[in-house]
């Protein structure tokens, strides 16, 4: 049986990059992914709400963990009784996972934020944590590269905490709702800009990134094939492949390889690694997760000039973004880092905001019907070790493999956090003339974001961490871990595209590590 | 007699069955994949009580009218047939959704009869008024501590959402305005 130079494990963002970047190199990849092919031709069709099984409510609990699916995703979503997961009793993570060709980027948002030092050397600037091995200037010329390839479009502003990207200037006109909002921000010293995302309604790994690596005729998938653990040859400690079992047949395989990239998404890399048994010299791997906590419709609001159907597409529309801002010159508030906001105009707000019902609640959703503004919270989550997963050897998924048990809890930091976000945001909108028809402090449970990140740090020290500054494991050097794992802080930006540049990075490492004779 | 008139009669069918049957125009090759239509099974059949106990349904039924009525040519919650959606949804929710309606309920009758002495199901807008007084509350994000209360805005958006989503009111509203029919892109199951 051949052995591949690659193996690439996860078709997802990171996997799609590593397959994209390695091809290109006239590097020959096997990539295995554990969910089926996509064909987005025959796999989705137009259906009316009204002909679903379930009128659009789902099959009741069968996603209890996964608040994003809706009857018409439900298919998309990983399987929570073939891939179970557990938690410590009254502490719920809300672990949200796709196991299809492409992974997540077929449905994530798009929303595509630079780190800045801010968050890669945060130890520097306020003391907690550790600061990343990498500094902003070292991942720059990656963000360069890959905006582009997803057409990112959005505003540069020149701010230190969002630093400029290589992007498509978005020079649209704001509605007028949104300039006022704008216009109350800037009176209360907070910056305001435009989204920054992705173009496309797509935007997908399959179809930005695959179809260029399957192009080259240097990259072959596999889907279907759910890994077990990454084998070591126990001579040289080096990776020499993977097992996986066929999800369909459960048929067990072995492939081959000389270097491993491992990307199948921040906690399924960390529960590989785990079932494997390798790359924890430190004792470090499955430690510090974190990730993103999110307050939805922080504020409700309506927009009082846009009732009775008077909000045309002057006045209503269009969104933004709120970077982050508290904490950055000094420490101003009782909670350490700071959170971002994504705000968005011209919806109609849910009926629940409305204390009436019958003929009088009709009659006002009539009154409000486009009139809608609101804002949602994504704050900064801090790393701390005691946040961690492990192997539960007691549950196995479907195909035999032993699953992970989840810890997370927020703290007193995150719910100051969201505290002070609810009183500024209700100020932004005050400002702006808005009526807030509601409002709370409330982070969606951990998970919620799927922007989990860490349990396989980067670090220079290999007693603390379990990546170096190039996603590669300090214990077994020919494998690269390359999704949100390896952070080691997440600040408040959607880690897509710092995950993509950290890939691309890493890939590009490899191969020159190869032609060195170092791997 | 004609050969299919004696067969009729032999079979006992009467005369219509044994009338000349329509020209049959030639049928597709055989190998022709053909795309047949269906009809879902609301368009033909009512759904069936499961879940909910009569006196249970009667309330749930008023209570559905009360919050969701028709008006303006749009259809309410009983022309959408809401409650009845609702018992079979409820009845394949997991148990604390259950006990929440089933309690909610209960407590909604136990109050019809104390305030009115007759069944919920019964009680007109005006006596409904007090009873469905934690539905004028401002929107807080946690969930009130009186069990009544929480059924009562959970039932309030679930029948909300049931007349919005319902066959019912994508018809009313296809003749109106583009894009009526709330429709979504599905993704199918694999394999």
């Amino acid at each position: 049986m051949e052995t591949h130079e690659v193996l690439i494990i996860g078709s997802g963002a990171t996997g799609g990059m590593a397959a994209y970047t390695l091809t290109r190199l006239g590097v020959k990849c096997l990539m295995l992914d554990a969910g089926p092919p996509v064909d987005l031709e025959r796999d989705r069709s137009l259906r009316p709400v009204y002909d679903l099984p379930y009128r659009g409510f789902g099959q009741p609990d069968r996603f209890p963990h996964v608040t994003q699916a809706t009857e018409f995703n439900a298919n998309v979503w990983a399987d929570e009784k073939q891939n179970p997961y557990t938690y410590d009793a009254g502490v719920p993570y809300y672990w949200v996972r796709i196991r299809r060709i492409g992974g997540k980027t077929l449905m994530w948002g798009r929303a595509s934020w630079r780190l800045s030092d801010y968050e890669f050397k945060c130890r520097d600037h306020d003391g907690f944590g550790d600061n990343w091995p990498i500094s902003y200037q070292d991942l720059a010329p990656y963000y360069d590269r890959v905006e582009p390839l997803f057409r990112v479009a959005g505003r540069n502003e020149g701010w230190p905490q969002m630093p400029d990207g290589n992007i498509l200037a978005d020079d649209s006109r704001d509605s007028e709702s949104v300039r006022r909002f704008i216009a109350s921000a800037k009176r209360l010293g907070v910056p305001a800009t435009k989204p920054r995302r992705a173009t496309g309604t797509l935007a997908s790994s399959v179809n930005l990134l695959l179809p260029d690596a399957l192009a080259s005729g240097n990259l072959r998938i596999v889907p279907n094939a759910i890994v077990r653990e990454i084998t070591v040859d126990r001579a040289t400690g080096l990776a020499n492949g993977a097992h996986f079992v066929d999800r369909r047949s459960r048929r067990d395989f072995h492939v081959r390889a000389k270097a491993v990239v491992l990307g199948a998404s921040c906690l399924e890399s960390t529960r590989i690694l785990l079932n494997s048994g390798i790359a924890n010299s430190s004792g470090v791997l499955g430690h510090y997760l974190f990730d993103q906590f999110y307050v939805k419709n922080v504020v409700q609001c309506v927009v009082p000039e846009a009732r009775g159907g008077k909000g045309g597409r002057g006045l209503m529309g269009g969104g933004g973004y709120i970077p982050r801002f508290r904490n950055l010159a000094k420490r101003e508030k009782d909670f350490l880092r700071g959170y971002a906001y994504d705000f968005g105009s011209g919806h109609t707000p849910h009926p629940r905001y409305v204390p009436l019902y019958g003929e009088a609640l009709r009659k006002e959703m009539q009154e409000l019907e486009g009139s809608g503004f609101a804002m949602t919270t994504m704050g900064e989550v801090l790393p701390r070790r005691e946040n961690h997963v492990r192997i539960n050897p007691n549950v196995r998924d479907a195909w035999g493999i032993p699953v992970l048990h989840i810890t997370q809890r927020y703290t007193e930091n995150e719910f100051r956090m969201a505290r002070d976000s609810m009183e500024m945001a209700e100020e932004l909108c005050r400002g702006a003339g808005f009526e807030i028809l509601g409002k709370h402090a409330e982070p969606v449970p951990p998970g919620e974001s799927i922007h989990e990140l860490g349990t396989c740090r980067m670090g220079a020290d290999s007693k603390t961490s379990v990546l170096n500054r190039y996603n590669q494991s300090h214990d077994v050097k020919n494998l690269f871990v390359v999704d949100g794992s390896a952070f080691v802080s997440g600040g408040v930006q959607n880690p897509t595209l710092t995950m993509l540049a950290l890939t691309m990075r890493a890939c590009e490492y490899l191969v020159e590590q190869k032609k060195r004779g170092e791997l | 007699m004609k050969r299919r008139t004696i067969l009729g009669s032999a079979l006992g069918l009467p005369a219509a069955w044994a009338a000349p049957a329509p020209a049959q125009t030639a049928p597709p090759p055989a190998e022709t994949a053909v795309k047949l239509e269906f009809a879902s099974p609301e368009t033909a059949a009512a759904g069936v009580r499961r879940f909910f106990d009569e006196t249970e349904f009667a309330a749930l039924e008023r209570l559905g009218r009360l919050l969701v009525p028709p008006g303006e040519g749009l259809p309410g919650a009983a022309e959408a047939e809401a409650a009845m959606f609702l018992d079979f949804l409820i009845g394949q929710s997991p148990a604390e959704r259950q006990t929440l309606y089933r309690e909610g309920l209960r407590a909604l009758r136990e109050a019809a009869r104390r305030q009115w002495r007759k069944e919920f199901a019964a009680v007109n807008d005006e006596e409904a008024a007090p009873l469905l007084a934690p539905l004028r509350q401002p929107w807080t994000r946690s969930a009130p501590r009186d069990p009544l209360a929480r059924f009562l805005l959970a039932a309030k958006d679930d029948f909300w959402q049931a007349v919005a989503n319902s066959r019912a009111l994508a018809q009313a509203l296809s003749s109106r305005r583009r894009g009526a029919s709330g429709l979504g892109l599905y993704w199918h199951a694999v394999e």
